[in-house]
């Protein structure tokens, strides 16, 4: 499960810069290509932390 | 948009976001029924003065839950940093309300846009608004239904189960349809998942905030667009207005649901909504 989330953070990482520099634009407002997403990359990187906090969770020491 | 045009959809913002009324099917319903042709909704100067106002609400609904958020993200912090989940009320909270956050945020970014497209003129909006009031009607329907069948009894927030919470999140995304209500399809999600009125609206609240709150933050690079020209005095006073309003709203509406229930209120979107709705297909409202 640790590795999946630690995949899975990455994924979503690599998704946010790739929407950063308008690389891609799936789902966008406009569609245009080239243009600067700050939504989708600010929500890909929250879905990314969320996700390393997943793979915490599932490290972390068990009491 | 003139000062006091802006003041009127200041407060109506401000009310009709925590009233499980639809602030999305008021802000295109209003300005219509009053005619106000000069409002280019599309236009970036709007925009930027809705960012004001969604930042107004949210910072009123967090100044009115002060304390329990400040209970929460030190909750919140204190599970990360230890790497574990415990019993700890506020830590649940935060979890169900993170985990019921997700949907609305992955849904708002992909459908947002297309749905405006598609629905964001009076005619849709009135329709979802009459919507808006049969789910109510039947979320109350179907709690009564419940708790006689199966004597199941009310419970607090902390005892919600995740799949819940998602089921929560899913319903309140169902209010990137302009007329139905944020707060009105989470609360009734929130009694089919056996919370009560006081503690579905409680939970509606606090996933309204951070919703709201990314609303207003994630847009603000449009209140410095060349094109939104906003007026400095017009958008402050707006802001504080929404943000009185959004405060006296919650502070209504947690009493209200101690000892009531969504009634009223879908009876007051069925009516509007049909109104509206018939005004609409006659061209009375364009």
């Amino acid at each position: 499960m640790r590795v999946i989330a630690v995949v899975l953070a990455i994924v979503f990482f690599v998704l946010g810069i790739l929407y950063g520099t308008g690389t891609i634009n799936y789902f966008t407002e406009s569609g245009a290509a080239h243009s600067h997403h700050v939504k989708h990359l600010v929500v890909m990187w929250v879905l990314a932390l969320l996700c390393l906090i997943w793979a915490r969770f599932q490290s972390a020491p068990r009491r | 948009m003139t000062f006091f045009q802006a003041l009127v959809l200041a407060l109506l913002q401000g009310v009709s976001e925590l009233f499980p009324i639809s602030s999305l099917g008021h802000t295109i319903l209003v300005p219509a029924l009053l005619h106000w042709n000069n409002i280019d909704r599309s236009s970036a100067s709007f925009l930027a003065f809705v960012v004001v106002l969604h930042l107004g609400t949210a910072l009123a609904l967090i100044v009115f839950y002060r304390a329990q958020w400040y209970a929460i993200v030190r909750a919140l912090a204190r599970s990360i940093v230890l790497g574990r989940l415990s019993s700890d009320p506020d830590e649940r909270t935060g979890w169900l309300l993170v985990v019921a956050t997700i949907p609305v945020g992955l849904l708002g970014v992909v459908l947002e846009h297309p749905v405006r497209r598609l629905f964001g003129s009076p005619a849709p909006a009135a329709l979802f608004l009459l919507i808006n009031g049969l789910i109510m009607f039947a979320g109350e329907a179907l709690r009564r239904l419940q708790a006689r069948a199966q004597a199941r009894k009310s419970k607090p927030i902390d005892r919600l189960s995740y799949p819940e919470s998602l089921f929560i999140g899913i319903a309140q995304a169902l209010a990137l349809l302009p007329g139905i209500s944020r707060s009105g399809s989470s609360m009734v999600a929130g009694l089919l998942c056996d919370l009560d009125h006081e503690h579905a609206a409680r939970f509606s609240f606090l996933l309204a905030t951070p919703v709201i709150l990314a609303a207003g933050l994630l847009e603000v690079p449009k209140l410095f667009a060349p094109q939104a020209h906003l007026e400095l005095v017009q958008a402050i006073a707006g802001g504080i207005a929404a943000g009185i309003a959004a405060y006296f709203s919650v502070a209504f509406l947690t009493r209200y649901f101690r000892s009531n229930d969504l009634r009223p209120f879908g009876w007051y979107c069925i009516i509007v909504g049909s109104i509206c709705f018939v005004l609409a297909r006659k061209g009375v409202i364009t």
